[in-house]
């Protein structure tokens, strides 16, 4: 094709940019007139991909949505949550529930009140087989979770075997084969909710009168009941009527209430199922200690036949509780300290059912959108630009100090950064420079002034060498190859202030921590390394160090695995990187050179496209390779250690320990929040002792900043709340 | 005249056949799918997302689905954005197009004067620095001179923005990247199609009556001497106005060029093979019109179809 690939491109920029010397000044670029201090110009890493928070996982596209969104708590300046929706929660005291308290000021761009039913809804959508969200894992922690997305956990309708009518149950077989035996893909769990009805449905919103229907379904159209009014996990009952939310299958899907008893009738009714009670761990409501627990998981549960119509899957299965329209109720299965951690994420940004029912796929659209955040959207046009203004109905109105917010979509690093220039944005999303630019923009190619508009900042990912353990199975091998790295070298390599540490959970330099921080990690300030701080002056987490430089003892380990495989000692290591990104192939280069220098080991380095790479990765087509991890909470456990275990689909090394796993296994099950903290510390030790991957850096932020910008607060998530940015048109005079 | 349109068409619609299937397949052969992402998720999950994109169907479903689709010039619908492909193509084409235009504008009028011009003061030094500019506009590619204009017109003489085109001031830039490649082939060609004319019987005839030597060469010669740059000006359009990736990116025009590359790395199967489909469509109509304006310029070809 007559095109070649874009970090060509930027390179071209960059040699253009960097060859023809930069103006000598303080800032980089332009710096031009403050026109409207409330009126913030941002340029965005790219075209979101959406901004429904229930279809969108990008870090160009999750700042914007939650703008738009508000949430049970949101990320504060800092990063941490903050309450918002919520004025306060209790956690349990086994780590297994909040209760939210919701205030009653917050409304819907419509109008509309927001209320726990509109939170219940939306984690209901987010988990919901038909919503297929990409993020719907953000919720695994939840009762039910597993057999939800399966779409195996029902409401027991009628007594049946003993069993009393309301239980929660789960579908272990239909038509006399069980689950595991229906394997082909065309042999589907028949769906209980499919209802059909005799006469036209009047899709509408719960409780509107049949004049008011945005679509009709024709008489003895199969729709699929997703929930009934008035049950605990649902909207009241508009009147002393049952009402039904459905969702018709036609072009993009359509969902609507319709009054319960028009549903009458029902394809799957007779089907024959096979099911039996979920485990106690599993029902929402049931509080047992941890010993009861374990004992009722061990307990045979008796299995019962039921017919289809007995059977209907409805929100309630999940631990999602509404109890009133200002409590807002989650369950965990297991102990589960990082329920408010999570909390400000997107899987709990409650979107609104009138717009989403009328337009499934498109309802986040200008025109059609309903928000509920402290800005909303007027105006898109793809891979352009985005404008939001203030919402005049959101609650905080002493919290946005915006008027209006345009975040034009640049995908090309070196285009972002001359727009900047140019001064036709205030501020660029964090990182999105081109690698090429860093040494000058660092100061390290300007005599060793960088920019005074240019901050570099610790972020919460780290970059690592993933190996493959079924081929590299030899442990000393992998310790010679950790060893022998010198992280030292990176930010010399690529310029851009990455902190070189070979522990692998991320965080915030020692050195940097704030004097209350430094406290609550049990650290002195001089101690070397990084710690993620994940309660401010209260909880703090210190990864254990790891293979650090070491040339003699990587010589050591090379010996004991040259020993140790025999002929099966590979002549030489293949390190595979992805395209698209020019700071992977300086690293591959980096990695080639230590490991020859200090190994003597060849290494070949292969570049592949970045869904090749996945897919190669994925099949253990590779011996060793690149990958990069970046959290969306400040928790170890949940972002950064799970995805290690011998399940986990990001496992691409395929290590399976069984130390490892059962060190897991016991934090898991621990409320005692530091010690449980330090329990995932011990099992770290074993995964970094154990080398399956080679972390070499955490990541870094890069950001530009107009010195009139003000309030655009950097934290460790890149998740700054936009809304409270203003433009200081005297910015000179407070220099 | 009928018969030849007639035939091409037909040609046409088994060109874009070979075209849909060929894509498919290969885009489908290639490893990944457009769901893969370094934060995999669960298999459930997965299975969920798959199944409401079809994806989980067997490969010659969806292929005839897909053909379904590409004869009745649906394409469907994007897996990557919430949008049909046709509503993409309205969306960015235009873009594109406009870009196109203005590039392919400035490729032929600033070509042909270059090519003519060298042509009648041929073998002199004036022929010979325009050859080497034309020579230029076609050597340096446009990921070098795009940042070359941005730095000197943009971020330099601040005339231009240097990314985003608003307004016509935003396009001239990528304009002028986009067309010189196009411009210094226009300028070898009219050069070489005007000498070839130059030694013809008609041109000796219109010197014999005494003509000017510039009514010679830029009525008379030019008339048949243009005939290589139309033929070449056919697929050019073509190729201009379905979008360049590269000046696109560059300049963050939100054209269609993009998507030609970004829904191959995004697996975005109906995206790319859409616009395939589209694109061949265009450069099969583009040579039907080359082909027939040969009759009109050239009075000779008239009789011979």
């Amino acid at each position: 094709m007559r095109h070649p690939g874009m970090p060509i491109a930027a390179t071209a920029t960059a040699l253009a940019l960097a060859g023809c010397s930069l103006p000598d000044g303080e800032y980089f670029g332009r710096v031009p007139a403050v026109r409207d201090p409330k009126h913030l110009r941002y340029c965005n890493n790219g075209q979101p991909e959406g901004l429904d928070p229930a279809q969108i996982s990008s870090t160009t596209a999750t700042p914007l949505a939650h703008a738009l969104f508000d949430g049970l708590t949101r990320y504060g300046n800092d990063g941490l949550p903050e309450a918002s929706l919520a004025t306060s929660w209790d956690v349990a005291p086994d780590l297994r529930r909040v209760t939210f308290h919701l205030h009653d000021k917050a409304r819907w761009s419509n109008g509309r009140s927001l209320t726990a039913h509109d939170i219940a809804y939306h984690a209901a959508r987010m988990l919901h087989p038909l919503t297929a969200s990409p993020s719907a894992d953000g919720l695994d922690w939840i009762k039910g979770y597993d057999l939800f997305i399966e779409g195996r956990n029902k409401v027991l309708l009628a007594e049946a075997g003993g069993l009393p009518a309301g239980t929660i149950v789960e579908i272990t077989g239909w038509a006399g084969v069980s689950v595991a035996d229906h394997k082909t893909a065309k042999d589907r769990l028949p769906d209980t909710n499919l209802r059909t009805a005799s006469r036209p449905l009047a899709l509408r919103d719960l409780g509107a009168a049949p004049a008011a229907a945005y679509a009709t379904v024709p008489r003895g159209t199969q729709v699929v009941l997703i929930e009934l009014s008035g049950r605990p996990a649902s909207a009241p009952s508009p009147g002393a009527e049952t009402w039904a939310y459905v969702h018709w299958n036609r072009g993009d899907g359509v969902f609507g209430w319709v009054p319960a008893a028009e549903l009458d009738g029902q394809p799957t009714g007779d089907v024959a199922f096979r099911v039996r009670r979920v485990p106690k761990q599993q029902q929402p409501g049931v509080d047992l200690t941890l010993d009861e627990l374990a004992a009722d998981n061990a307990a045979v549960r008796a299995e019962v036949d039921v017919r289809g119509k007995d059977l209907l899957g409805l929100p309630e299965v999940l631990g999602i509780r509404a109890p009133d329209a200002r409590t807002f109720v989650i369950e965990a299965g297991d102990p589960t300290p990082y329920m408010i951690s999570m909390s400000p994420s997107r899987v709990l940004r409650p979107t609104p059912r009138e717009a989403v029912s009328r337009s499934p796929r498109r309802w986040a659209e200008p025109g059609r959108i309903v928000t509920s955040g402290p800005l909303h959207l007027v105006a898109a046009a793809e891979r352009d630009y985005i404008e939001m203004v203030r919402s005049p109905t959101y609650w905080d109105q002493a919290d946005v100090k915006l008027d209006r917010l345009t975040v034009y979509s640049i995908d090309d690093q070196a285009a972002s950064a001359n727009l900047y220039y140019t001064g036709d944005c205030d501020a660029i999303r964090g990182s999105n420079v081109p690698t090429s630019y860093l040494p000058v923009l660092s100061g390290d190619k300007r005599g060793g002034r960088p920019y005074a508009d240019f901050t570099v900042a610790p972020y919460l990912g780290v970059y690592f060498i993933i190996v493959n353990t079924k081929q590299f199975d030899n442990v000393h091998l992998r310790r010679a190859l950790a060893f022998s790295l010198d992280r030292s070298l990176i930010p010399r390599v690529l310029h851009g202030g990455e902190i070189g540490v070979a522990s692998y959970t991320p965080g915030t330099p020692i050195a940097d921590l704030l004097e209350e921080d430094l406290a609550a990690c049990g650290v002195a300030r001089d101690t070397p390394g990084v710690a993620m701080v994940i309660e401010r002056g209260k909880l703090c987490y210190v990864p254990p160090p790891g293979l650090e430089f070491d040339p003699v003892r990587a010589k050591q380990e090379l010996e004991l695995a040259r020993q140790e495989m025999g002929p099966r000692f590979p002549k030489s290591v293949l390190y595979k990187f992805n395209t698209g990104v020019e700071g992977h192939k300086l690293v591959a280069e980096y990695v080639q050179a230590q490991w020859k220098n200090v190994l003597g080991i060849d290494v070949g380095l292969e570049s592949q496209e970045w869904k090749v790479y996945l897919s190669d990765t994925r099949k253990l087509q590779y011996q060793t390779g690149r990958m990069g991890w970046i959290g969306t909470a400040a928790d170890p456990e949940s972002e950064f250690l799970r995805i290690f275990r011998c399940s986990s689909p990001n496992n691409r090394p395929a290590w399976c320990n069984p130390k490892y796993e059962a060190l897991m296994d016991e934090a898991a099950t621990m409320t005692d929040r530091k010690a449980r903290l330090a329990k995932l510390r011990e099992a770290e030790a074993v995964f970094i002792e154990e080398a399956p991957v080679i972390p070499l850096y955490n990541y870094t932020q890069k950001h530009l900043q107009k010195p009139y910008v003000r309030d655009l607060h950097i934290n460790f998530i890149d998740q700054p709340p936009l809304w409270r940015v203003w433009l200081d048109p005297d910015w000179k005079r407070k220099k | 005249m009928l018969r030849l349109i007639l035939g091409r068409l037909i040609g046409g619609v088994f060109v874009l056949f070979v075209v849909a299937t060929v894509s498919f397949f290969l885009l489908h052969a290639a490893k990944g799918g457009p769901f893969d992402s370094d934060r995999a998720v669960p298999e459930a999950v997965q299975r969920n997302i798959e199944e409401r994109y079809h994806l989980n169907d067997p490969l010659w479903k969806q292929y005839v689905t897909h053909m379904e689709r590409v004869a009745t010039l649906d394409f469907g619908h994007s897996m990557k954005r919430q949008k049909s492909v046709k509503e993409m193509i309205a969306e960015h084409g235009p873009k594109s197009l406009r870009l196109g235009l203005m590039a392919m504008v400035f490729a032929a009028i600033f070509g042909t004067a270059l090519g003519v011009t060298a042509a009648a003061r041929r073998n002199t030094w004036v022929d010979y620095t325009l050859m080497v500019i034309a020579l230029l506009g076609i050597s340096i590619p446009s990921l070098v001179l795009g940042p070359m204009f941005i730095r000197w017109f943009s971020l330099g003489l601040g005339w231009f923005p240097p990314a985003r085109a608003e307004d016509f001031s935003g396009y001239v830039l990528p304009a002028l990247v986009l067309g010189m490649i196009y411009a210094g082939t226009v300028a070898r060609l009219a050069r070489a199609g005007v000498l070839d004319t130059l030694s013809q019987d008609y041109v000796r005839t219109a010197r014999a009556k005494g003509l000017t030597e510039r009514v010679v060469v830029w009525k008379h010669a030019l008339r048949l001497g243009i005939i290589p740059v139309i033929t070449y000006l056919g697929p050019a359009t073509a190729a201009l106005i379905s979008g360049s990736f590269v000046v696109e990116k560059i300049f963050q025009i939100p054209g269609l060029g993009f998507y030609f590359v970004g829904s191959v790395s995004d697996r975005d199967y109906p995206v790319l093979t859409g616009l395939l489909v589209f694109y061949v469509a265009f450069l099969v109509l583009l040579n039907l019109v080359v082909d027939i304006l040969y009759g009109v310029i050239d009075p000779r070809t008239r009789g011979a179809r």
